[in-house]
């Protein structure tokens, strides 16, 4: 369910902390530089960075994925973006304009740039670590629970999902055929998935319950956290980084 | 008592320990009556979290943060996964994808359904849709207006739950719409919505206005099908279950 692969470059074996400081600097540097040339910088940075980690083959399915929105932005601004002025291509009744195309291909970019700061975190970064890190800076103890449990609850459940179709089926429940048979078909499936895991929610508030959960003591940590003698360094790097971002907004109207 | 529990004895005890003053709150109205010793059994379990009373049903708005609506919190996400997969998996032109977020709105009020939300794309945002980060604030409205609108009485029959499900539909796109005008321009990504917006745009209607349908076209009827959804399961739900949370029945017998 989550894309984290395990590795051992120097992006993972930073804190999570820090990396959550990257990625925020990317998203804010997306905003930061609107400009064609300011977007691709960016994303050239970024490209670098996880290029470093070892990650770029697993970026790239998401990368396709997202493709189709990218091709969208550029085609529907260049047909109808209020700015458009000057032709470009003509494909029969269809007209598509230079300054449509170029807001297309920036947004484009803008989600290439959110993206790709997003998966210095996402890629490399175990989320149970992110949240237990989180949790150690003031976090409450109840929301890292809640944090870590969606990532055990979401498996068990895509596995009971095998269990109630099969049962339905057998009892010829149809889940092939027009719009209406599938839509049919939604309530029973969800139906015992819902109720079954309500049910299971008693069960593990009480036992929750047992082990003190409901106290108010700071809880103690099993695993000690690792700071690479880097991270320091890495994080003033991203704000001199962010820094550089603002200076080219300033001076080259990137 | 429904055999599918191995909790009494266990559950006693814990009710034992906190006899010494933890808060006792009263069962809400709609909790059925059974025999003492189970409502002994869930007074226990609920009047963990800090002490907080289960507000019963006086306010939409009263704190229901107990260790029983904490555990509810990731089984709505799950369900907001389940559903989305189940949807992907009936080739429904549905996402379907926000049923826990409503559901737990209906049975532990606005704040449960708004954190719902919130973790719900705090998740996915950081495991495997990074894009759906931006979308938090949505997930929250969803969330709160469906706990309020619950709580005052728009699921007590099937009519009330299609215009509940209309009134979500709306609130998600007012709250996405200076999303997608900040991220995109205005565009939303799905083809049937941006073909409408490029059709709009092109005829000289203002941006945020074909933003908004865009989303509309995208959003009223999914929205409108994942309350009618969660209304029908909701409905369906055992009795016992839903006085857990202290839920929104409308029309349920005082003890």
């Amino acid at each position: 369910m989550s894309l984290y692969a395990p590795g051992d470059t120097w992006v993972h074996r930073l804190d999570p902390i820090t990396k959550l400081l990257m990625a925020g600097v990317g998203i804010v540097l997306t905003f930061l530089l609107p400009s064609l040339q300011g977007g691709a910088a960016l994303l050239a940075v970024l490209l670098l960075v996880l290029g470093t980690a070892g990650v770029l083959h697993r970026a790239v399915p998401v990368y396709v994925g997202v493709a189709v929105i990218g091709v969208t932005f550029v085609v529907v601004q260049g047909l109808v973006n209020p700015a458009n002025v000057h032709p470009l291509a003509r494909l029969g009744p269809v007209v598509l304009y230079r300054e449509g195309l170029l807001v297309g291909l920036r947004l484009a970019l803008r989600l290439y740039d959110i993206l790709s700061a997003t998966l210095i975190l996402v890629l490399v970064t175990n989320p149970s670590d992110l949240v237990e890190s989180l949790v150690r800076r003031g976090a409450s103890p109840r929301f890292g629970y809640v944090m870590m449990a969606v990532l055990q609850i979401i498996p068990t459940m895509v596995a009971s999902t095998a269990t109630i179709t099969d049962a339905q089926r057998s009892r010829g429940m149809e889940t092939e055929g027009r719009l209406w048979v599938r839509l049919r078909a939604f309530v029973p499936l969800m139906g015992p998935l819902v109720t079954g895991s309500l049910i299971a929610t008693e069960e593990r508030a009480l036992a929750l319950e047992v082990r003190g959960f409901a106290g108010n003591r700071r809880p103690t940590f099993l695993k000690e956290e690792r700071m690479p003698g880097y991270a320091a360094a890495v994080r003033l790097l991203s704000l001199a980084v962010l820094l550089l971002g603002v200076a080219g907004r300033w001076l080259l109207g990137w | 008592m429904q055999p599918q529990m191995p909790v009494g004895s266990l559950a006693v005890a814990v009710a034992a320990v906190r006899e010494d003053g933890a808060s006792r709150m009263h069962a809400p109205e709609g909790y059925p009556a059974r025999c003492g010793s189970e409502r002994r059994e869930v007074e226990g379990i609920r009047g963990g979290a800090r002490g907080v009373a289960v507000g019963s049903k006086g306010s939409p708005w009263a704190l229901r943060f107990t260790t029983l609506t904490v555990v509810l919190i990731p089984v709505a996400v799950g369900i907001n996964y389940v559903g989305k997969l189940f949807a992907a998996a009936l080739k429904l032109p549905l996402w379907l994808d926000s049923i826990g977020t409503v559901l737990a709105g209906m049975l532990a009020g606005p704040w449960v359904g708004a954190i719902s939300g919130a973790v719900n794309n705090a998740i996915f945002g950081i495991t495997a849709d990074p894009i759906s980060f931006w979308y938090l604030i949505t997930s929250i409205a969803i969330g709160l207006v469906v706990g309020y609108l619950a709580f005052t009485g728009w699921i007590s029959s099937f009519g009330r739950a299609v215009v509940l499900g209309l009134i979500v539909g709306a609130v998600a796109a007012v709250v996405s719409t200076p999303i997608n005008v900040i991220l995109w321009e205005g565009q939303t990504g799905n083809v049937w919505g941006d073909a409408l917006y490029t059709a709009l745009v092109g005829s000289g209607w203002p941006i945020w206005l074909a933003s908004f349908l865009d989303e509309v076209v995208v959003d009223i009827p999914d929205k409108l099908a994942t309350v009618i959804v969660s209304f029908l399961i909701f409905k369906a739900l055992p009795e016992r279950l839903v006085g857990l949370f202290g839920g929104a029945r409308g029309e349920v017998a005082s003890l």
